[in-house]
């Protein structure tokens, strides 16, 4: 890689199909469930491009992604238009996809990322909505296919169209845009982010330029990337490729190319000898819309905390590395996880080094997100409470990790831990909380004063002073009837 | 880019027939061609308005902002969906391999 | 006089007065298309099932007294552009054989809960592009009043039958004219509401931006309760206007007295039939002795709505009759190698000559490069076109004209020259791409056939155009007019 950074510049633009969580598709009141409804089961004359049939726009598909949009700093036009999209694809009912035009509903925006701890901006150039088609199922590959099997379930449902401008500069630049515009993308609830089930499809644009020079090379348009390592593989193997065909003294041809993940390489699918001509034009069966300024806002109110801005507040009140706030923000759940599991009692450090190490292998190991393991917060929490009261090992802890992640309830291997050892008898426990009453006055004034956070606190020391043999819940009782 | 004003060619009609996936015959074209020559040059008077200030109409409609809610309502029945397809097998549709 | 030569308002008295049933009716109807439907050709479909178990229904309803509407067991036609549950709608074309829609359209949702009769499905032009009925893909109509004759169209079918006495009203569509020509081509009114007016769902589209469903009926009456039922707003049809829907019967009458009536001079085309002209003229001198004040005015773009028209509207159905690849529906042509080429070959197979000349030009419109020349240009002077009307509209409350320059011409006459037949439309054009509303009302004949006159009225002010014409109906004896068809199978 060293050579292609000396003699070409990587020059990447991405371009992200976004699924947009809604109840029923863009333009018709059927459901958007197609990844377990039956076959065709969800459609109507509407998304099957009956004769006849009209669209009517489905409001919320338009507010997500004018939310998505604010999200990534785009501008919001006070006009905006649908547009047909001509052409012929067996899986297009119509023979045309409604999307938008010259008038998208935003345009100008930028997503800051970061790669390896280090900032980078990539410019967005527009957000905006189309509906999805149906989804043609080949016996065998589609080269060699006799027919094609139609299923419209998908047909019409809205889809975001995010096309990043030409700023990313290596496929780890291009990994990290989209793992950030994943995370936001959570962030809203706009799209669960998965990419295998396709409601998150990503293309990339790659071409190779000399250093120094201002024109683009000619660029070449990669489909069918289905993860975040195939964004990084293809783009990798693209760059390799495209150099390769440079220093023999080849000539590169625009085209499409589509990553075969098993073989790990592109595949030309088509060339463009003649750019595709889709004839746009304003979507006459649909008035275009005006963007109110009132409207924008209360849009904008409603967004929640961004990863960005989560990822500061991490740094912050936790007092964790950027590195680590930023993987932790990388993914909602995640996130989410990590505080609870703070809000419990665990230190943050702590619990960081256990989401983003042993747990993170575990899971990725599985291809598993976090939400999907039955470790919730509280048990990491505890796993970490009787490490630092000293009850059991840092070694004995990872070992029981590994086997409370295995279990359907990892409960029992953590009070199997906590053993025969536990302090239940009413005098012993008494005199540790009357120790620790003794030896905390603040908390125990703060707790008086209505934070409950400080009996948490007191609870903590408690166990310390067990080290960790206190039965907490009977700990917690006997600290509440001294102190009130 | 092609001129506007210059006569339609037998080549711009084999194009456009296939960019609307239209089969015609030899015949045909010179007959589209030729027709539609004498339509265009009928048409050609539009170039006679002087619209250099004047937006354009695509929506003679008032109304804005046309939504509905987002509520999922039923689909049609299975058999609706397929009854008029010329092929199918089971659930779905068929068609032939798509080659170009 | 037979049951299927009275009117609607005439037949809906007798009905609720039980003087007849609505079995009867429809039998006497299903009666004459037997006798004079090969001779018109008006119908593809008859539904004379469906049309008797609705006629069953409806005097159930009317024995009952029970929500009992002015089209209650009324039998009526639809336009084969109009799709209906599970009956065969092909829009006229081969593409779509034996198509049966699992919906039906809005508008027939509408007249099926006033208890309307449907006696079938109406011939006309395929996608309703024609000014003749010589594109069906299936027969020409033949023009009840000279059956060498057209009937104009596209809605010729319903004009026919409506003429014939094979129905006692119908539905057509009107892109560019294709119910006020055929209407005033047969001697019946026709209305073309404004777009917006009517709910297009469930209309196989031409031309989306233009297109309008609107009734053909025996007298101006008729006219006014037929759109009653049909008009208003449809959450299905995000084009259909919430405006409400006033009372057009309440205003009928109120006559021209006072009215300022306009006569747009560009109207009177070169080629205009001199005898079309002197009834037009005629109508407008007795409409100023009923005391509406006429005055000339200017539409001064006229002279390029028929280009601009001729740009949008294969634009729009170039994209529109997509759809009809032979995947989902309709027509799959046999023997192709891969899917490109079945595509071809269905398309080539399952469209006629004037359809696919269309597609041809809207595709070339549309296509890049000609963009700008073409579609932006026709659109904008299509803002000239609505300004032209919005100006004259400030001076006057109505416009006067022919609606056809011509009466029925022969078969075959204009069928080899496109240019020719499209101009058949020049002066209908203009409302469809203005965004207003005309009817075409019967205003004496030549030779035999009908001239028809248009009244023009602003957008959403439908009542204004009922009124005229109207007034300009009870002015004279028309309405007693009656096709050689209708009055021989009478006799
Ligand atoms: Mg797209
Ligand atoms: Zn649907």
């Amino acid at each position: 890689m060293s050579a292609v950074a000396t003699r070409y510049e990587v020059v990447v633009g991405l371009e992200v199909h976004a699924q947009v969580l809604t109840q029923s598709k863009m333009f018709c009141s059927c459901s958007t469930d197609y990844l377990t409804a039956p076959p065709n089961s969800n459609t109507c004359p509407v998304c099957l491009g009956l004769p006849g049939s009209l669209p009517v726009i489905n409001r919320r598909a338009v507010e997500g992604t004018i939310r998505t949009a604010l999200a990534l700093n785009c501008e919001i036009p006070e006009f905006s238009k649908f547009d047909r999209k001509n052409y012929f694809y067996p899986d297009l009912p119509k023979g045309y996809q409604i999307s938008q035009y010259d008038l998208p509903f935003s345009r100008n925006g930028h997503l800051e990322f970061d790669v390896k701890g280090e900032g980078r901006r990539c410019g967005i150039t527009r957000v905006h909505l189309e509906e999805d088609t149906g989804k043609l199922l080949h016996a065998g590959a589609i080269e060699e296919a006799q027919s094609s099997l139609v299923d419209f379930n998908r047909a019409g449902v809205p889809l975001m169209e995010i096309v990043s401008e030409p700023d990313l500069r290596s496929a780890d630049e291009a990994r990290q845009y989209v793992v950030e515009l994943r995370a936001i993308l959570q962030y809203l609830g706009i799209n669960n982010g998965d990419m295998e089930s396709g409601q998150l499809r990503c293309d990339a644009n790659v071409s190779l330029r000399p250093v120094g020079r201002a024109e683009f090379g000619t660029k070449v348009e990669i489909k069918n990337m289905n993860s975040f390592r195939a964004i990084h593989r293809a783009i990798e193997y693209e760059i390799t490729r495209q150099t390769e065909v440079l220093d023999s003294g080849g000539r590169l041809v625009q085209e499409t190319r589509g990553w075969n993940d098993a073989r790990g390489l592109t595949v030309s699918q088509r060339t463009k000898e003649f750019a595709e001509d889709y004839r746009y034009f304003p979507e006459p069966d649909l008035p275009p819309l005006e963007v109110s300024r009132a409207w924008v806002d209360e849009i904008r109110a409603g967004l929640p905390e961004l990863p960005a801005a989560r990822r500061l507040r991490f740094t912050t009140s936790y007092g964790l590395t950027a590195y680590d706030a930023s993987l932790l923000t990388s993914s909602k759940p995640m996130a989410g996880f990590f505080e609870e599991t703070v809000r419990m009692g665990a230190p943050a450090k702590a619990a960081a080094n256990w989401i983003l190490g042993d747990f993170s292998r575990l899971l990725n190991a599985d291809r598993k997100e976090i939400e999907q393991s039955s470790i919730k917060p509280k048990h990491l929490q505890e796993l970490i409470e009787l490490i630092d009261s000293g009850v059991i090992s840092g070694k004995m802890a990872k070992e029981t990790f590994v086997v409370m992640y295995r279990e359907r309830d990892p409960g029992p291997a953590l009070t199997a831990l906590r053993g025969s050892s536990q302090i239940s008898g009413d005098a012993e426990l008494e005199a540790i909380a009357a120790q620790v009453i003794a030896e905390n006055a603040q908390s125990v004034a703060d707790f008086k004063a209505g934070k409950e956070r400080a009996l948490k606190f007191l609870i903590g020391q408690g166990m310390k002073i067990s080290k960790g043999r206190a039965n907490p819940q009977r700990l917690e009782a006997s600290l509440r009837e001294k102190i009130t | 880019m092609p001129e506007p004003e210059s006569e339609l060619s037998s080549r711009e009609v084999e194009h456009v027939a296939r960019l609307a996936r239209l089969g015609i015959t030899p015949e045909e074209v010179v007959r589209y061609r030729d027709q539609l020559r004498h339509i265009l040059t009928a048409i050609d008077a539009l170039k006679r308005a002087d619209t250099s200030r004047v937006p354009a109409t695509a929506h003679p409609l008032e109304e804005r902002n046309v939504m509905r809610e987002d509520k999922p309502e039923p689909s049609l029945p299975a058999e609706d969906v397929l009854k008029n397809a010329p092929s199918r097998e089971g659930p779905y549709f068929k068609v032939k391999a798509i080659q170009e | 006089m037979s049951l299927f030569q009275k009117t609607i308002r005439e037949l809906h008295q007798m009905l609720v007065d039980n003087e007849i049933s609505s079995v009867e009716l429809t039998e006497s109807v299903l009666d004459q298309i037997a006798a004079v439907g090969e001779k018109t050709k008006a119908y593809l479909v008859v539904t004379r099932e469906l049309a008797l178990r609705q006629a069953k229904a409806a005097d159930e309803r009317l024995r009952a007294k029970r929500d009992v509407k002015p089209l209650t067991g009324i039998p009526i036609a639809l336009k084969d552009v109009l799709c209906v549950r599970d009956v065969v709608s092909t829009a006229g074309s081969k593409i779509l054989k034996g198509f049966s829609p699992p919906y039906s359209a809005t508008v027939v949702e509408r007249l099926e809960a006033e208890g309307a009769v449907f006696l079938g499905k109406t011939n006309c032009d395929e996608f309703a592009m024609g000014s003749s009925n010589e594109n069906s893909g299936y027969r020409p109509v033949h023009n009840p009043w000279a059956l060498d004759r057209v009937p104009g169209g596209s809605s010729g079918g319903s004009a026919a039958a409506v003429a014939s006495g094979e129905a006692i009203g119908a539905l057509g569509s009107d892109t560019g004219g294709s119910i006020r020509q055929p209407a005033a081509l047969t001697g019946i009114v026709g209305f073309k509401p404004t777009y917006g007016r009517v709910s297009r769902y469930g209309l196989i589209a031409f031309a989306s931006s233009l297109d309008q469903i609107g009734p053909m009926t025996r007298d101006v009456a008729d006219s006014a309760v037929l759109l009653q039922a049909i008009a208003g707003h449809d959450p299905r049809d995000s084009t259909s206007s919430p405006r409400p829907v006033p009372d057009y019967l309440s205003t009928l009458r109120d006559g021209v007295k006072g009215m300022r009536l306009g006569v747009p001079k560009e109207y009177f085309v070169a080629g205009m039939e001199p005898a079309v002209e002197q009834a037009v003229r005629d109508a407008i001198r007795l409409l100023e002795q009923q005391g509406a004040s006429i005055e000339e005015v200017s539409l001064p773009h006229s002279d390029v709505a028929l280009p601009a028209y001729y740009i949008i509207a294969p634009a729009e159905a170039s994209s529109n009759l997509a759809r009809y690849d032979g995947v989902r529906y309709g027509y799959q042509a046999e023997g192709a190698k891969n899917l490109i080429e079945e595509y071809m070959l269905t398309r080539q197979q399952g469209f006629g000559p004037e359809v696919k000349r269309r597609i041809v030009l809207g595709t070339y419109a549309l296509s890049s490069g000609y963009y700008d020349a073409y579609y932006l240009q026709a659109q904008k002077v299509r803002t000239l076109i609505i300004d032209d009307f919005r100006r004259a509209f400030e001076k006057v409350d109505a416009l006067l004209g022919a609606t056809s320059p011509t009466v029925a011409f022969p078969l075959g006459a204009k069928t080899q020259d496109p240019v020719a037949m499209y101009l058949n439309d020049i002066i209908t054009i203009p409302a469809n791409l203005g965004n207003v509303c005309g009817i075409s009302v019967p205003c004496g004949l030549a030779d035999g056939l009908p001239i028809g006159l248009q009244v023009i009225a602003p957008g959403f002010r439908e009542e204004i155009a009922l009124q005229v014409a109207y007034a300009f109906e009870a002015a004279t004896d028309l309405r007693k007019l009656q096709s050689p068809l209708m009055r021989a199978a009478a006799a």
